[in-house]
């Protein structure tokens, strides 16, 4: 087809595919800050030509349609490290508040350790003042109370993540039915349309799903198949699989699928994963070594306490007490004299006599079973609790550095760049200017051609 | 390329790293310390843990060294009065048996070695601060005069001694009973004097001649005893030596486990700052900026 017509059609299949990325540019400049928002393309293609009388002419401009522009790769890589961190964090923000009962305050196990030994070595030197043994007696509380204080401290820690848990097994279950939900919808769309705002949707609820616990995803025709720890399904399609909690034997908090198999085990990342680390390994494992030291430094000061002389003549009592539960051991603790004249201060029965006071300090730097003495077991812990929350942290640090990389990639893939859609703008526009004076001007030269017939042109 | 146009959240971490480094360089210079809690150095925390208490328990072990000393000092001293008392009886006993004196003489040698054994005995009552310092661990008067007894005096103290924590598992005795040093069954000093007094009284030289060798052996038995608290002496002086660089020790190491270096800690606040102020500094300057504002807004 040739003459005016095709000129027309072309002009306005250019006012037509101008529109479309005008659309394009607007939506993205409209959605510059929203989160999860991918960049739109407009599509265009060449019309086929056309042949007339041997000419061969173009068809003009098509838009096939706004594509979305997103590196799928990438956010499964960027899914992956969201958990990984997300995890990290959660162990870090509840490790940062174990070891504040760990940090030299006054009242942590280490400075009640301190001050029970040298009011034994001031006992030592002035054994009959009234002071010095009061001095020891009330050491000997204040050790005791940090030993409460931080096994309560512990278990708080640990309560919270407990509490955690549940919550963030309703959360994945909701995200799961979301993303079930938006599966389907992707599901009816005609195949090979771009998922548009449907797949910005259920990419960000599948990046939220990963930051509370470790998944994996797959493309399938129904949509992405997610599934978590070692293949326990969350979505399948349109359909979602909910996680539930249960109390497991020994009370820790077990996360179970939708069959009731215990999957606790292989779930390691995000929020879920760190809280199930918390409570269930790390602050465990803290507290057997809080608990053992408890146990086997009353063991052994009481040991000592038994083998002197009290003021009052009598066999010395057993100083600490409520230790006997090794469970429950750092938490019951408690100082069992209620006098400073019960302290065993003599080892010969005979009054004044201080001989014991050295068998008392002897049991704070002698080996306890556990192989270090009272302070190295408690450095020890220290030690640990430190370990885990610096490593926590520096793991978190590093995690994010990549994030940051990773995001700054599929930025540099999806995100609106304001410059680029202002030149757009201006690109379309001049487009759309010139597409339309090729209408004005054809239809300038239909009315020229229509009015060569009549009269007042001769 | 396509590069990230979005510099936001990018910025943002840039931000709040140099923010961690700015609280982390004021935390430093505020508190003195590198490390505030056992994250920051886990090694070094736990080293702290053993530093804390050894450097506390050093002060009391300086402060029983100063104490034990000063007992020590004072029985070695009251011992050596005792020595030179003793000394004086013996020359009365040896004057008194040379047979030349006569029953004045007599008299008055015997009433010269029971001012002796009244001073003997007083020394042997010495308390320092409450305690008396040859009373075994008793509290009450260790000499006290007693007419049933053979030597006038009888023993209320104990046999038991005292020792006082100076060190790490290390103990030093700080005392002998009385009844070790004065009345002991082989060498019975306050007997001796006791005996001499009753033999100068009687006149009779051969007793006197033996009493007299008896004060004397008693004299060197006293001398064997000050020994014991010649060695406690040596022994506390040159712990106390020895806790004095434990002391320098001990701050040395917490300085080098948690301690700053001032100079570094403030060069490194300042760094942080300037830092910190470069980096808002950048953010405020890029931020605004989009090719938007080069263009003329539409006529």
């Amino acid at each position: 087809m040739g003459g005016l017509n095709a000129a027309l059609l072309i002009g306005v299949s250019g006012l037509g595919a101008a529109q479309g990325a005008l659309d394009a540019t607007s939506n993205n400049i409209a959605n510059v800050n929203t989160p999860g928002y991918t960049r739109e393309e407009a599509q265009l293609a060449e019309n086929g030509q056309s042949e007339s009388g041997g000419q061969i002419t173009g068809g003009g401009v098509m838009l096939e349609g706004l594509k979305s522009i997103r590196d799928e790769l990438l956010n499964m890589q960027i899914q992956r490290q969201t958990s990984m961190q997300s995890a990290a964090d959660t162990e870090s923000a509840s490790l940062q508040q174990a070891q504040s009962y760990f940090t030299l305050t006054g009242t942590d196990i280490g400075s009640a350790l301190s001050s029970l030994s040298s009011s034994l070595a001031e006992l030592s030197g002035n054994s009959t003042s009234s002071s010095a043994q009061q001095g020891v007696l009330a050491a000997g509380q204040n050790l005791a109370t940090a030993f409460n204080t931080t096994a309560s401290g512990l278990t708080s820690v640990q309560t919270a993540a407990n509490q955690q848990i549940p919550n963030t097994v309703s959360q994945i279950n909701a995200l799961s039915a979301q993303i079930a939900q938006l599966n389907g919808q992707l599901a009816q769309m005609p195949a090979g349309q771009d998922g548009g705002t449907v797949q910005d949707q259920l990419d960000q609820a599948v990046q939220k799903l990963a930051g509370l616990t470790n998944i994996s995803v797959t493309q399938t025709n129904n949509g992405e198949t997610i599934t978590t720890g070692s293949g326990t399904p969350l979505v399948e399609g349109d359909q979602s699989y909910n996680l539930q909690t249960s109390t497991g034997t020994g009370g820790q908090l077990e996360v179970l699928d939708s069959n009731g198999n215990n999957v606790t085990a292989s779930i390691t990342g995000g929020t879920l994963g760190g809280a199930l680390n918390i409570a269930n390994t790390v602050i465990p494992g803290l507290m057997t070594q809080l608990n053992t030291l408890a146990s086997q430094f009353a063991t052994a000061f009481n040991a000592a306490q038994a083998g002197g002389t009290d003021s009052n003549g009598n066999a010395g009592a057993a100083f600490f007490t409520g230790t006997a539960n090794l469970s429950t051991a750092a938490a019951d603790m408690s100082a069992g004299l209620t006098s400073a004249s019960q302290i065993a201060i003599s080892s010969s029965g005979a009054s004044g006599g201080n001989g014991n006071v050295a068998n008392l300090s002897a049991a704070l730097t002698t080996a306890l079973p556990s192989g270090a003495s009272a302070a190295g077991g408690y450095a020890s812990i220290v030690f640990n609790v430190g370990t885990a929350a610096s490593n926590a942290s520096t793991q978190s640090t590093a995690i994010g550095d990549n994030l940051t990389q990773l995001t700054t990639q599929q930025g540099a893939v999806s995100a609106v760049n304001i410059d680029e859609e202002t030149a757009n703008l201006m690109r379309y526009q001049t487009a759309y200017e010139a597409a339309s004076r090729i209408v004005s001007t054809v239809q300038v030269l239909n009315n020229a051609t229509l009015n060569m017939g009549s009269g007042s042109s001769f | 390329m396509r590069i990230d146009p979005n510099m936001v959240p990018e910025m943002l971490a840039n931000l709040q790293q140099s923010q961690v480094q700015l609280n982390t360089a004021l935390q430093e210079v505020a508190t003195g310390l590198s490390v505030n809690q056992p994250s920051d150095n886990p090694t070094s925390a736990a080293a702290m843990v053993e530093n804390t208490i050894a450097t506390r328990d050093l002060d009391i072990y300086t402060q029983n060294v100063s104490t034990s000393l000063a007992t020590v000092q004072t029985a070695s001293s009251v011992l050596s009065s005792v020595v030179t008392s003793l000394t004086s009886a013996v020359s009365a006993g040896t004057e008194g048996a040379n047979g030349t004196n006569n029953s004045n003489d007599l008299a008055a040698l015997a009433s010269e070695v029971q001012g002796i054994l009244t001073s003997v005995v007083t020394a042997a009552n010495t308390s320092m601060s409450g305690t008396y310092v040859f009373g075994g661990t008793g509290t009450t008067t260790p000499y006290t005069a007693d007419a049933s007894s053979s030597t006038g005096y009888t023993y209320n103290g104990n046999s038991d001694t005292n020792s006082v924590v100076i060190g790490d598992n290390t103990s030093v005795q700080i005392n002998l009973p009385g009844s070790q040093i004065f009345s002991s069954s082989s060498n019975n000093v306050l007997g001796a004097l006791s005996s001499l007094v009753t033999a100068l009284k009687g006149g009779n030289s051969a007793d006197i001649q033996t009493a007299t060798a008896s004060v004397s052996s008693a004299l060197n038995y006293v001398g064997q005893q000050q020994v014991f608290y010649g060695n406690a002496e040596t022994q506390l002086n040159s712990q106390e030596t020895f806790l004095g660089q434990d002391k320098v020790t001990l701050s040395m190491q917490a300085n080098s486990l948690v301690g700053v270096n001032e100079s570094t800690a403030a060069t490194d606040l300042s760094q942080a700052e300037t830092d910190n102020s470069a980096a808002l500094a950048a953010v405020a300057k890029v931020m605004p900026n989009t090719l938007l504002n080069y263009l003329a807004p539409p006529a």
